[in-house]
C-alpha cells in the first residue's frame, strides 16, 4: 500500500492543484449526476403511469367491414336505401376474452334509448326538435327521449370511474343488477319530476311490442356541467340517459338483442399485457364482424413523453460523460506529464507500472469520492431544475402536438356504437389524457444509494481512462527515456 | 559481480554504435569512476549498467545472471540503486518519507523502520528537523546526501550514480566522494560512478576512461 501513502503524500502536499481537481470533478460528477436523477425520475414516472392510467381493449361491431359489405351490396342490386347490418356482441364470447390471462375484469355497454311514460324527459331547445321526426328518403326515426344505458356496473363504466358522473343519493348499479328493473337516473331529470330513490318509473320501448316497463330508482347521478353541455343539436340532453342493466337494455331495444351488448370493453392488468391480450382475443371472435380495438393511448402518450424525457437525460449523461472524461483526461495528462520525472524515478527504484498507475488512481479516487459528496449534496437541487426544464419543455411540445391531431389516440373510435356518443368514450379519453400531464409536471427526482453507485461506476471508469490516456505515453518508455530524454 | 559481455549500444544504426562489444568487470568492495568527454556515452553505459536501458547487443551478467532474464525492474529494485545528478528525489515528501518510500518499493530489510531511515540520514549530517522538511527546502548538497542515504537504505549490492557531485560544491563533493568510498569499503557494495570531474575520478578505486568508442582501464584496482 505505498502506493496509497504516495498518493496521499502527493495530494496533501499540493493543495491547490488537488482543489482545482476536486473542483472539476464535481462539476463533472454533479451534471453526471443530475443526468441520472432526470433518467430515473422519469422511469419511475413512467412505471407510476403504467399503474394508474391502465389500458382497455373494446369489442364491439365491425363497422368498416359492415360498410363495406354496404357498399357492396348497393352496387350490385337494386338501387335501394343503403342499410347498414352490424352485429351485436354476444356477452357468452366476451365471457371467453374475460377468462383470459391479463384481463383484469369487463364491462359490456348496450345504448338504445326508450320514451318517458309518466313523467317528463328534459327537453332542450335544440334537442327537442329532432326526436321521433322523418329522416331524409322517407324513413321514420324510432328513437325515444330517454336514452337508456345498460351497463354491466356503474363501477366499471368509464364516466363514473373517472368522475365525470358521480353518485350523489342511493347507489349505483352492481354486477348483481344485470337482470333487475334497478335504474340510476340524473339529478336534473329527478328534480324535475320530483324522484327520489325508492320511486319508480315507466319506460316505454320504441321496438317490437312497444311494452312498457315499471324501473325502480335505486340511485341517482350527477354529471359535471361539461358532459351535460355537450349535447349537440339533434341530441337527446344528456340528463335523459338513465342507466339500467344490460338485460333490462337489450329487452327495450328489443328480443334478437337478448345476451348481446353494443361493446364490451376489457380493462388490462397492465398496459405492456394490451398486445398480447389483443392477439389471444382476436382467435376468439370473428373479426370480419367484431373488431378488437387497444385504447392505451393514455399510456402511450406518458411512455413517449417520459421516453423523451429519459432520452434527454440519456443525452446529458452522456454529453457530460464524455465532456467530462474529455477535460478530466486533459487535466490529469497535463499533471502527469508535469509529474514525468516523478515516474521516471520510481521506474528507477523498480516500482512496477501497475503501482504507478495505482497511485495516480488513488489520488483521482479521493478526488471522486470528495466529488461525490459534493454532487450528492447539490445533486437533487440541479436535478430538479433541469427536470422542471425538460418536463416544461416536453408537456408544451405534447400539447402542441395534440392540438395538431399528432397526439390524439384512435381508441375505439371505429368500433363505437353510435349510442354511446353521450356519455361514453369521448369524455373518457379526454379526462384520461390529462393525467399524463398532471404526472409530468411531478417529476421528481431522488438520490439514492443506487444512484450514488452508478454516478461511482462512472467517476470510476472515467478517471480510469483518464490515466490510461495520460499516463499510458510515459509508462511504455524505458525509464532511461524519462529521466534523461 | 558486474559483467558485461560484448556490449554494444547505438541510437539510430548498428553502423554508427556508441560502443561496441564491450567487455568490463566490476567487483564488490570497489568503486570506478568512468571518465570520458561529454557525448562519449558514459550516461547510456551507466543507465544500462542500471537496468534503464536495454543494450541493442550483448549482455550484462549481474552475479552471473543476465539482467534481462532478471528483468530489469526486478534487477532495478532488487540488486540496483541510482544516484542521478539532479538528485531525483519525490518533492512532495521530506528526507525521511523519500527513504521509507525507497524502502518500500524495492522491499529493503529495514522496510517501515523509521529509526533505521532517520538514522542513516544523521550519518550523513541531516537533523531531525532537516530529515521532515520536504526536500525541496535543503540544499542540493543535503539533497544529494539524502539521495544517496536513500541508496544506503535499500541494501542494493550495485550503487550506480551519474555524475552525482555535478551540481555540488567543492565541500559538498567531498563529502559525497567520502560517503561513496565508505559505501564501497564499509558496506562491500559496488560503486560505479560516472563524472567528468579529473578530482572524483582521482579518489576512486578504479578508473576507465571512454574515448574513440573504447573502454580503456587508466587506474586498475
Amino acid at each position: 500500500m505505498n502506493f496509497a501513502k504516495r498518493a496521499w503524500l502527493n495530494l496533501r502536499f499540493k493543495k491547490g492543484r488537488s482543489a482545482l481537481l476536486i473542483l472539476v470533478t464535481s462539476a463533472i460528477m454533479l451534471f453526471v449526476l443530475a443526468g441520472l436523477l432526470i433518467r430515473n425520475a422519469a422511469a419511475t414516472a413512467t412505471q407510476q403511469a403504467k399503474d394508474s392510467v391502465g389500458a382497455t381493449l373494446t369489442l364491439s361491431a365491425n363497422r368498416d367491414a359492415a360498410f363495406k359489405q354496404m357498399r357492396q351490396s348497393t352496387t350490385s342490386g337494386k338501387p335501394t336505401m343503403p342499410k347498414l347490418t352490424t352485429s351485436p356482441v354476444k356477452l357468452s364470447t366476451a365471457k371467453k376474452i374475460a377468462a383470459l390471462n391479463g384481463v383484469a375484469s369487463y364491462s359490456a355497454t348496450v345504448s338504445t334509448s326508450a320514451n318517458a311514460k309518466g313523467f317528463d324527459a328534459i327537453e332542450t331547445a335544440s334537442a327537442s326538435q329532432g326526436f321521433g321526426g322523418k329522416l331524409p328518403g322517407g324513413t321514420t326515426s324510432s328513437s325515444g327521449d330517454i336514452t337508456v344505458s345498460g351497463i354491466t356496473s356503474t363501477a366499471s363504466n368509464a364516466n363514473f370511474a373517472n368522475g365525470t358522473y358521480k353518485i350523489t343519493s342511493g347507489r349505483g348499479l352492481k354486477a348483481a343488477d344485470a337482470d333487475s328493473q334497478n335504474v340510476v337516473i340524473e339529478t336534473n331529470l329527478a328534480k324535475s319530476n320530483h324522484l327520489t330513490v325508492g320511486d319508480t318509473i315507466k319506460l316505454k320501448a320504441t321496438t317490437g311490442t312497444k311494452a312498457t316497463y315499471t324501473l325502480k330508482v335505486v340511485g341517482i347521478y350527477k354529471a359535471k356541467s361539461s358532459a351535460t353541455a355537450s349535447a349537440g343539436p339533434g341530441q337527446s340532453d344528456p340528463a335523459n340517459t338513465v342507466f339500467t342493466g344490460t338485460t333490462l337494455a337489450n329487452t327495450l331495444k328489443g328480443s334478437k338483442y337478448a345476451g348481446t351488448a353494443d361493446s364490451v370493453t376489457f380493462n388490462v392488468s397492465t398496459p405492456a399485457k394490451v398486445a398480447s391480450v389483443k392477439k389471444a382475443a382476436k382467435t376468439l371472435i370473428n373479426t370480419s364482424k367484431y373488431s378488437l380495438n387497444a385504447d392505451d393511448a393514455s399510456y402511450q402518450m406518458v411512455k413517449t413523453s417520459m421516453k423523451s424525457v429519459t432520452g434527454f437525460a440519456n443525452k446529458i449523461v452522456w454529453l457530460v460523460v464524455i465532456a467530462g472524461t474529455i477535460i478530466l483526461a486533459l487535466i490529469v495528462i497535463l499533471m502527469i506529464r508535469e509529474r514525468r520525472y516523478e515516474i521516471g524515478v520510481l521506474l528507477s527504484l523498480g516500482e512496477s507500472r501497475a503501482k504507478i498507475v495505482a497511485q495516480f488512481f488513488v489520488e483521482l479516487f479521493v478526488v471522486l469520492i470528495i466529488g461525490i459528496g459534493v454532487a450528492a449534496a447539490g445533486g437533487k437541487v440541479v436535478g430538479d431544475k433541469l427536470a422542471t426544464q425538460i418536463v416544461s419543455a416536453q408537456t408544451t411540445t405534447t400539447t402542441s402536438s395534440q392540438q395538431t391531431g399528432g397526439g390524439a389516440p384512435s381508441g375505439s373510435q371505429g368500433g363505437a356504437p353510435s349510442g354511446q356518443m353521450l356519455g361514453g368514450n369521448t369524455q373518457r379519453r379526454t379526462a384520461s389524457m390529462t393525467n399524463p400531464s398532471q404526472k409530468q409536471t411531478q417529476l421528481q427526482t431522488q438520490v439514492t444509494p443506487q444512484v450514488l453507485l452508478v454516478l461511482l461506476a462512472v467517476g470510476l471508469l472515467i478517471i480510469f481512462i483518464a490515466i490510461l490516456v495520460g499516463a499510458g505515453g510515459i509508462l511504455r518508455l524505458q525509464p532511461k527515456k524519462v529521466l534523461i530524454g | 559481480m558486474l559483467t558485461t559481455d560484448k556490449l554494444t549500444y547505438w541510437y539510430t544504426s548498428a553502423d554508427q554504435a556508441l560502443f561496441k562489444d564491450v567487455d568490463l568487470t566490476f567487483e564488490a568492495g570497489y568503486s570506478y569512476a568512468i571518465v570520458g568527454q561529454s557525448g562519449s556515452g558514459k550516461t547510456t553505459m551507466v543507465s544500462l549498467l542500471a537496468g534503464l536501458d536495454k543494450p541493442r547487443a550483448g549482455r550484462i551478467l549481474f552475479a552471473d545472471h543476465d539482467i534481462a532474464k532478471i528483468g530489469l525492474a526486478a534487477y532495478r529494485r532488487q540488486d540496483v540503486a541510482i544516484v542521478f545528478q539532479a538528485y531525483n528525489l519525490f518533492t512532495y515528501m521530506s528526507a525521511l518519507e523519500n527513504l521509507l518510500s525507497a524502502m518500500a518499493i524495492t522491499n529493503a530489510a529495514h522496510k517501515g523502520d523509521k529509526d533505521y531511515a532517520k538514522e542513516m540520514l544523521r550519518k550523513l549530517g541531516l537533523s531531525d528537523a532537516q530529515m521532515t522538511k520536504n526536500v525541496q527546502k535543503l540544499s542540493g548538497g543535503q539533497q544529494q546526501r539524502v539521495a544517496i542515504a536513500r541508496t544506503m537504505v535499500c541494501d542494493a549490492p550495485l550503487v550506480v550514480a551519474d555524475e552525482p557531485t555535478g551540481n555540488l560544491d567543492e565541500d559538498n563533493t567531498d563529502a559525497v566522494i567520502a560517503l561513496f568510498q565508505q559505501i564501497a569499503h564499509e558496506q562491500n557494495k559496488c560503486v560505479i560512478l560516472v563524472t567528468h570531474e579529473p578530482a572524483v575520478a582521482e579518489r576512486c578505486d578504479a578508473v576507465i576512461r571512454l574515448a574513440n568508442k573504447r573502454f580503456t582501464w587508466e587506474k586498475t584496482i
